[in-house]
């Protein structure tokens, strides 16, 4: 289980997770980065930068 | 093998990437974090291709070449990365391979911008060069508007957007075509309809399965091999004039496409980086 850094929630991560890897916390729908996966660590989602995406 | 997965952030259309990479079991997946990459000119990573899957296309296109630079195989390469990255070197490419798109202007100061767009005619579409998901397009009605958006881009803007890139407005009746190429065959395609004028489905837009037509892909492989060929989503507009190439994207996200299709885009993704050797 991790911590969700914007409302506490505990959100469960599945067996598959990696660093790097974007979420959306179920109960304030923030949208989280995993940071670490031993012992699992949530952080915000970085805000979109004026290069990204296609 | 050894696979680099060149990225940043993992979304879905990365986590997909990597759950078919884990079904090869020929394949080893070293991650490359664009956020924790030390780069030096004499070494490299100990991996025999590169899969490029980074967010920022800053880093995609700077990552790239220093690790062909070791000699590396991309997907896709610097070069195509280049081309796609940029609206006008897409479009120089396009013209030279004779492939149908869009009538373009280029200027490079307010004044001269203005006489292009008096030119092409409005409605017109004024793009920064470099940009994505839709983002600071703008449809430029008329001569006051014009004006308006010149001026603000000129004080306001960064030098990205010094350089005017004008597009003829294509009238697409609320939808576009999404196409997706790899290697030498059209392997999927999707409607993107939408109310509003930018058809991005980042920007809202509804993803439906869309035939590959002969003409669909006949023109969706020329474009692919103009900007250098590999894994590329061709963005069309259908017209009276037949279909048009809008853009071209290398780093194709296809989230929205694979239960659109019923195609497994990222396993074909996969297959192709994979069965086309070091």
């Amino acid at each position: 289980m991790a911590e969700c850094p914007v409302c506490g929630a505990e959100i469960e991560l599945t067996a598959d997770v990696v660093v790097g890897e974007l979420l959306e916390c179920p109960d304030c729908g923030s949208e989280l980065e995993v940071l670490e996966v031993d012992p699992p660590e949530l952080g915000e989602a970085p805000e979109t930068e004026e290069d990204w995406g296609q | 093998m050894r696979v680099g997965f060149l990225h940043s952030l993992i979304r879905k259309e990365e986590k997909l990437l990597l759950d078919a990479l884990a079904k090869r079991s020929e394949v080893e997946v070293v991650m490359l974090d664009d956020r924790k990459m030390v780069f030096d000119l004499g070494s490299g990573p100990e991996v025999d291709v590169v899969l490029e899957r980074c967010i920022n296309h800053s880093r995609a296109l700077h990552g790239l070449r220093l690790l062909e630079n070791r000699r590396i195989r991309c997907v896709n390469s610097y070069e195509v990365a280049n081309v796609c990255g940029d609206k006008l070197l897409t479009s120089l490419a396009l013209e030279e391979a004779g492939v149908p798109q869009p009538e373009v202007r280029i200027a490079f100061t307010e004044a001269s911008a203005l006489v292009a767009l008096d030119d092409i005619g409005y409605p017109a579409v004024l793009k920064p060069a470099v940009g994505s998901w839709g983002r600071l397009l703008s449809k430029v009605n008329d001569r006051d508007a014009a004006e308006s958006i010149l001026e603000h881009k000129t004080i306001l803007g960064s030098y990205h957007h010094s350089i005017f890139y004008i597009q003829e407005y294509v009238e697409k009746h609320g939808r576009d075509i999404r196409s997706f190429v790899i290697g030498d065959e059209c392997i999927a395609a999707i409607y993107r309809d939408s109310a509003h004028w930018i058809t991005n489905t980042a920007r809202g837009a509804r993803a439906s399965n869309c035939p590959v037509t002969p003409e669909v892909a006949s023109i969706s492989l020329a474009a692919a091999r103009a900007v250098g060929g590999g894994i590329l989503a061709v963005d069309l507009f259908e017209t009276r004039r037949g279909l048009l190439v809008n853009e071209v994207n290398y780093t194709m996200e296809f989230r929205n496409s694979i239960d659109t299709t019923g195609v497994d885009i990222p396993g074909r993704m996969v297959a192709h980086l994979v069965e086309s050797g070091p």
